[in-house]
């Protein structure tokens, strides 16, 4: 995965939570993400199809999705309730949108978001290709944003099936 | 006078009435897709702003924003959505749409775009 696919990604994280949250984030060092990684998080993902394909996933611990979520409504939320899943499932959907416009020249196209809560989920990547963790913390917590991306040029001579899936 | 929130996503409807609420518009209409939107606006003329959404299930905020020009409605509609391209915004410009909202935006940006509408109509 190319460095340059991955900055819209972080710029579009740091630009969502410091528009809609009023939150300025910190993105640490990258990682490749292990596939036997698991906690009892709230994960959001979102497909990206067309001239660029991948998976793009936010991965809040609960007490950071509770936090955010509730800055993002301006509502104190005690505990998880369907305000969260489906605030979660519409931030991967703006972090998403919002990177895609980023890539020039692409047409990218988002699926439907979906949201899966508790710590027995796997995420598969694209056939050959792996799953970047990009570290991030903030005031409202630590989260992770997990991406596998790839654009035309990388893409060229390879045929590769993306599949992506929250397995419980 | 009444605005009409149209999103799939509860939460941005709660975002969008809180802001609402701010500006000390406290009538507030929601609906769940395009086509629940175009049902509520038939025969509707006390309402004076709709907030669309652009991926909705069942129809489509662009196709909404067709059916409810098409109807004869001249409501001003702002798009509100995470599908920032040119040629998006330049299509939902040419379906009828007043104005256009990129996400991710923050309460500011939505303050801005009411008040434009909401002077204009009052």
């Amino acid at each position: 995965m190319k460095v340059e696919n991955i900055n819209p990604f972080i710029e579009s994280v740091m630009e969502t939570f410091d528009s809609m949250l009023n939150c300025r984030v910190k993105v640490g060092k990258p990682a490749v993400t292990k596939d036997d990684e698991d906690a009892d998080d709230i994960i959001g993902v979102i497909g990206l199809t067309g001239t660029a394909r991948g998976i793009v996933a936010i991965r809040l611990p609960i007490k950071t999705a509770v936090t955010s979520i509730g800055r993002l409504v301006g509502v104190e939320f005690k505990e998880i309730d369907s305000s969260i899943i489906d605030g979660v499932g519409e931030m991967i959907n703006i972090i998403a949108g919002n990177a895609k416009v980023k890539f020039e020249g692409q047409k990218i196209s988002l699926s439907l978001p979906t949201v899966v809560r508790g710590n027995m989920y796997k995420l598969n990547n694209l056939t050959g290709a792996v799953f970047l963790t990009l570290p991030f913390s903030s005031e409202l917590g630590d989260f992770d944003l997990l991406v596998s991306f790839k654009s035309s040029d990388e893409a060229v001579g390879k045929k590769e099936e993306a599949h992506a899936g929250a397995h419980r | 006078m009444q605005v009409l929130i149209v999103d799939d996503s509860q939460i941005m409807r709660k975002i969008i009435t809180g802001v609402l609420k701010k500006l000390n518009v406290n009538e507030i209409l929601e609906a769940v897709n395009g086509q629940e939107a175009v049902d509520m606006l038939v025969g509707k003329t006390d309402v004076g702003l709709v907030m669309m959404d652009w991926n909705m299930p069942t129809m489509t905020g662009i196709d909404a924003v067709r059916k409810i020009r098409a109807n004869g409605s001249k409501v001003p509609i702002i798009m509100c959505t995470t599908e920032g391209e040119k040629d998006k915004v330049l299509e939902a410009l040419k379906a009828g749409a007043n104005d256009y909202l990129v996400k991710p935006f923050n309460p500011k940006d939505i303050q801005a775009k009411l008040e434009k509408f909401l002077t204009s109509v009052s």
